[in-house]
């Protein structure tokens, strides 16, 4: 996938072909195959699909935080960030990207930095490895390929670059150190050298940011309220000034009244700091109002991207158009998902072909056969069918 | 907190209660009675055997016999040896702190190894270094005690010995005899340097972990905070040393010194019953450490899988610290509550260790004494392991409250 | 419904193989778990080595078989006697004594003897055979170890179920007996106790297997014996109008039983290392065992620091086995762990 037809956009997050497995003992669970979507710079993208169809999976792979019976088969997760010779004298040996000028785009892996200006690449033309200059504009994007990257390297991108929200947020604090030095151990250990002071002012803006008493910064996890460790868990996410936050399920465990306060505050903070958000829900409903891009993922596929507004009024992809269905209508009645046939499938033996073809209404023989591609359909919409409904 | 540690403070009394009652019932239980055994005695005049069931309260019906017993054993009247024609209760004093001494370096010593090993094997999962430390691990700890022992000293003392032409280790017994004869510090004279030594110990102990925590408490900036603690432990360990030596005439007021007039110090002493402790400890060690490693492997294991592990990768800490600070941090728990209690049964294990090196602490005490039917001293010491056990167990109760916030501040 | 009307005539099973049938696959299930952790596997092997040799080839050996009188070589003489002759062997008993001439008196010739063909493990002081002893002593640690074992589970899931079903002060009352339990100083008691009383095999098991009964097997069976009570077919049992002593013996126990069995694994550990602990002291009075054979030994004066080594297979083999057969059930306690234990499980 190209990321020329959003030329003036400035790239955040580029996955590749991701595709990610769970070894079990009674096969492998294909969590995520062939993952492919780009997210822009102060971009929310909203990944929605049935629990169970990977989307946790593709949050933790992106950070590399998989579990050991984890197998990770192929694709590639560029991070970018503006261009600076200096940092990128950090990763030479690594594979990198560099996007510029709209569409210009080199891939390789990073051999020198010659000049500012001037960057060596190893890349494969040709079935053959050779070394090519490029020219780097002062205003490129640089992307690290998060998969390739070594351990140290990795670290400095968690949570200074890439933060997150987790799912099981109420376990994620950790229950013998007080929530605010967690924090601040966040911070420490990404703007290491600053005096605890200032750390401590900071920990306390985040809290009243985010709606806790700063008070309870010296307090233990088990003396917070589920609703309140739902708000440190985002105030830790915020604390090193992420470029992009992964919000998985941030909300599913506070009642719905919270639930909405806390993610229209979310939306609130993320465009006035500018930054990317990645929301994971298996409601659509709820994440709609705060997303700009929507994923439908199905049975660890991604089915279909697009712009919210596309993805409500023309939606491509059959499973889309039902997930569509279930979202509450204007009355506010919500009807069932149920009313689509079948069961999600076993992600161990995955059905060949389309993987929804046998609760699909426009399945065909080709549909049971052969994978359908995930491809362009329209501008900035993306959809992987046979049949595309439009 | 308080209030948490009140109940479990009851709770301990009340379980003391229950133990001292069994004991009595299970000796009541028994088919011959052991005080019989005793008045049996054909040397005795039939006032003699009066008197003393008199005093041993037989003739009294049972009920009043088990308050007697209760009332004993708090005012701490534990009876006649038979076989020392001392009370019980000095010599449980005078043997205690050997045993305590032992165990406690060789209990300290395993449960760190043990700690380190298995946090190290559970981290690095289905490698090489996880089945070669499991299968070690059960080996020592399965082992038959006293094969294993009798090995080591074998390895540590004779084979040793052969290479390197030394005698390192002394297989047997506490002291030197023929040092010890100079002194002649009396009967409890051992005592005393034992008694220095564990206070010296608890000093010791108490000042690392107040120092810690001040240093952590009141030092931020990590470079500043080391040098402060490595400075501030090699001047304390600086100063105890200087206290043993210098210390002297203080030592010398005690009666016994002045006989001698101080050709040996008591910090010869002091390294005389260390080079005794070597082996016994070395021994001790090995043996222990495979069960905490285990258990501290285990616990790991369920620790890792938590939430707040993955939480603190995510945030970009090092892989050591996540594995130091938050994944043995908090699997440490129940292993602290193991290690306390290991130690509370280190007289039982103590019986085979400190039998084979003819030790005299309170497990060989309770060996002989059974072996001499002299049964006051034998169960004396079987109360007093158990009641040490149960301190022992508030201990850890209160230890588990400092280590775990849910808990302290209930 | 529906089925019971169309199919009306249809066979219902009996209960019992209802229930057989239920255990068979819950067997099965558990099995196919437990193959996959490497050291129950290896634990269950050694337990089955132990078994055979102690079970099986010993007394087959042991009666063994003559060989016919017109064999050439030794005919009419037992096919194993050099090694196994009961007579002369005996583990017990040992060797008859020989009359010596020399000395004028009764005497053991050349022992302890180190191995040879005849004796493949050597004999020990009183010329008895260290083979046919270890073997002897299998089948001792065996019935030991099991004996105080199913005491354990026996008292142990009664207690479990019964403190859980009531609640309330007997729950109390039994959970603070655990406590002490597991404060108990096992084998300092077990030393004063054969001070006591004549400490026999029967009675030293008897002890043990009620010391692990009433010990920490009764707070986990308790636990998950509460997790059975709140089920919703024990309500059901009730309205349908079980006594307490039906749901607890038809209902819980049975569910807690699998469990129980793992505690067994650990018992049956501890039951024979602390007879042999015992027996190493010699305060057992007990005919043959792989402890009393370590004593025999140190009361000879064989197991000093510095002739231990000369004459190792009067303790090695005896040592070893102590700690291959705990070990086994130890290793056998740990993979049964993993599959009742969830979270240790491997995924
Ligand atoms: N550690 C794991 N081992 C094996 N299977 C897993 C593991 N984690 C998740 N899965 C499986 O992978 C699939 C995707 O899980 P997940 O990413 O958590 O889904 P979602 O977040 O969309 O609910 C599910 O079928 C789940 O059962
Ligand atoms: S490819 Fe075929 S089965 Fe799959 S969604 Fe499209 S129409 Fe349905
Ligand atoms: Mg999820």
């Amino acid at each position: 996938m190209t990321i020329a037809t959003a030329a003036h956009k400035a790239p955040m997050l580029e996955v590749q072909d991701l595709t990610m497995h769970y070894f079990t003992r009674k096969g492998e669970v294909k969590a995520v195959d062939d993952v492919t979507f780009t997210l822009y710079k102060g971009e929310a993208l909203g990944l929605v699909g049935e629990s169970g169809c990977g989307k946790t999976s593709i949050a933790i792979t992106l950070l590399r935080l998989l579990p050991e019976n984890a197998l990770f088969k192929k694709g590639h997760v560029f991070f970018y960030r503006p261009y600076d010779p200096q940092k990128a004298q950090r990763y030479i040996g690594f594979p990198v990207k560099i996007v510029q000028n709209g569409n210009e785009a080199y891939t390789g892996r990073l051999r020198e930095v010659r000049s500012d200006a001037q960057l060596l690449l190893q890349a494969r033309t040709n079935g053959r490895f050779q070394e090519i200059p490029v020219q780097v504009d002062p205003k490129a994007h640089f992307g690290v390929d998060l998969i390739a990257l070594d351990e140290p390297r990795l670290q400095e991108i968690r949570w200074k670059g890439i933060s997150m929200i987790f799912q099981a947020a109420m376990n994620a604090l950790n229950p013998v150190y007080k929530v605010g030095d967690q924090i601040a151990e966040a911070i420490n250990t990404h703007t290491p050298g600053q005096p605890p002071d200032q750390v401590r002012e900071k920990i306390a803006q985040l809290f009243q940011l985010v709606g806790i008493d700063p008070a309870m910064i010296d307090r233990y996890p088990h003396e917070y309220s589920g609703g309140m460790k739902q708000r440190a868990i985002i105030a830790m996410a915020l604390s090193c000034d992420p470029d992009l936050i992964i919000a998985d399920e941030p909300t599913t465990a506070l009642d719905v009244i919270v639930q909405d306060k806390i993610l229209r505050e979310m939306r609130v903070i993320q465009k006035k700091l500018n930054m990317s958000m990645i929301y994971i829900s298996h409601d659509i409903a709820v994440i709609a109002e705060v997303s700009d891009k929507i994923g439908v993922m199905y049975a660890g596929k991604m089915v279909e991207v697009a712009r919210c507004e596309t993805i409500f009024q023309r939606p491509v992809h059959p499973y889309t158009k039902a997930l569509m269905s279930a979202f509450p209508s204007i009355k506010g009645e919500r009807r069932k998902l149920e009313s689509m046939p079948g069961e999600p499938p076993d992600l161990i033996k995955p059905p060949l072909g389309c993987r929804f073809h046998p609760r699909c209404p426009y399945a065909t023989e080709q549909c049971a056969k052969e994978d359908p591609a995930f491809k362009p359909q329209h501008e900035e919409h993306f959809a992987a069918c046979w049949h595309p409904l439009s | 907190m308080r209030r948490y540690l009140f109940k479990r403070l009851v709770q301990i009394v009340v379980t003391l209660y229950l133990y001292l009652t069994l004991v009595f019932f299970i000796l009541q239980a028994m088919p011959g009675d052991y005080s019989q055994i005793y008045i049996d005695n054909p040397q005795l005049t039939r006032e003699a055997r009066e008197q003393l069931i008199r005093d041993l309260g037989l003739d009294k019906p049972i009920e009043e016999q088990y308050f007697t017993y209760l009332r004993n054993f708090v005012i701490g009247q534990w009876g006649m040896s038979f076989a020392h024609g001392r009370p019980v209760w000095d010599i449980i004093v005078e043997r205690f702190p050997r045993t305590a001494l032992l165990f406690i370096t060789a209990t300290l010593i395993a449960f760190y190894l043990g700690f380190l090993l298995g946090k190290l094997i559970a981290w690095r999962r289905g490698r090489m270094i996880e089945y070669t430390s499991t299968v070690v691990g059960i080996t020592f700890y399965t082992a038959f005690t006293p094969m294993l022992a009798l090995l080591l000293v074998w390895i540590f003392a004779i084979q040793l010995t052969d290479w390197t032409g030394l005698k390192l280790f002394p297989i047997a017994n506490f002291l030197d005899m023929d040092k010890w004869q100079l002194v002649n510090l009396g009967p409890h004279g051992s005592n005393v340097i034992f008694g220095y030594m564990l206070a010296t110990l608890g000093a010791l102990a108490a000042f690392i972990f107040a120092y810690w925590w001040l240093c952590h408490r009141f030092i931020h900036r990590p470079g500043v905070r080391f040098g402060a603690l490595l400075g501030g432990y090699a001047a304390v360990f600086l100063l105890a040393g200087y206290l043993w030596v210098a210390v002297e005439p203080l030592a010398q007021c005690w009666p016994a010194f002045q006989k001698y007039g101080g050709r040996i110090c008591n910090w010869q002493l002091a390294v005389d019953i260390l080079h005794h402790m070597i082996l016994p400890v070395t021994v001790v060690t090995l043996i222990s450490f495979g069960g905490t490693m285990l258990l501290m492997r285990n616990s790991m294991l369920e620790t890792i899988r938590e939430d707040y592990i993955m939480a603190a990768k995510a945030k970009g800490l090092s892989e050591k610290t996540v594995r130091d600070d938050h994944a043995a941090r908090n699997a440490l728990l129940p292993v602290v509550t193991s290690f306390v209690l290991s130690l509370a049964l280190a007289i039982d294990g103590g019986i085979i260790t400190e039998t084979l090196f003819s030790w005299p602490g309170m497990g060989l005490t309770l060996l002989n004494s059974v072996q001499e039917q002299d049964f006051p001293l034998a169960i004396a010491a079987l109360v007093f392991t158990g009641v040490f056990a149960l301190i022992a167990h508030l201990v850890a109760d209160i230890l588990y409250a400092y280590l775990d916030p849910r808990i302290r501040y209930e | 419904m529906a089925t019971a009307t169309t199919a009306p005539q249809r066979q219902f099973d009996p209960i019992w193989r209802v229930r057989a049938r239920l255990l068979r696959r819950g067997a099965l299930e558990s099995w196919a778990m437990f193959r996959e952790s490497k050291i129950g596997l290896t634990g269950l092997a050694v337990i089955a080595i132990f078994f055979v040799a102690g079970f099986v080839i010993h007394p087959v050996l042991w009666g063994g078989p003559t060989l016919p009188e017109w064999f050439p070589i030794a005919g009419g003489q037992k096919l194993w006697a050099p090694l196994w002759d009961g007579k002369i062997y005996d583990p017990i008993l040992g060797r008859p004594l020989v009359w010596s001439e020399e000395h004028e008196t009764y005497i053991f010739t050349d022992f302890p003897a180190p191995p040879s063909l005849r004796h493949w493990l050597g004999t020990d002081p009183y010329g008895r055979d260290i083979l046919s002893q270890i073997l002897h002593g299998i089948q001792a640690a065996f019935v030991l170890g099991i004996f105080a074992a199913l005491i354990t589970v026996f008292i142990g899931t009664t207690i479990g179920a019964i403190a859980a079903y009531y609640g309330g002060f007997v729950d109390t009352f039994f959970m603070r007996l655990a406590d002490i339990i597991l404060l108990f100083p096992l084998i300092a008691f077990l030393i004063v106790l054969s001070g006591l009383m004549q400490m026999d095999f029967w009675s030293l098991a008897i002890v043990l297997g009620i010391y692990g009964g009433f010990g920490s097997i009764t707070i986990v069976l308790k636990s998950q014996a509460l997790a059975i009570k709140v089920k919703p077919y024990i309500e059901a049992a009730r309205v349908a109008g079980g006594g307490h002593g039906h749901i607890i013996f038809r209902h819980i126990i049975p569910n807690i039983l699998p469990l129980s069995f793992l505690y067994m694994m650990f018992t049956v550990t501890s039951a024979i290392f602390s007879e042999a602990v015992l027996s190493f002291f010699g305060l057992v009075d007990i005919k043959m065992s792989w402890g009393l054979m370590i004593n025999i030994t140190r009361d000879a004066g064989y197991l000093g620091a510095t002739n231990m080594m000369q004459f190792w297979w009067l303790w090695m083999p005896a040592g070893l086995c102590i700690t291959f057969l705990c070990a086994a059930f130890y290793l056998v306690g740990r993979g049964l762990d993993e599959i009742v234990n969830p979270r240790l499980r491997a995924r």
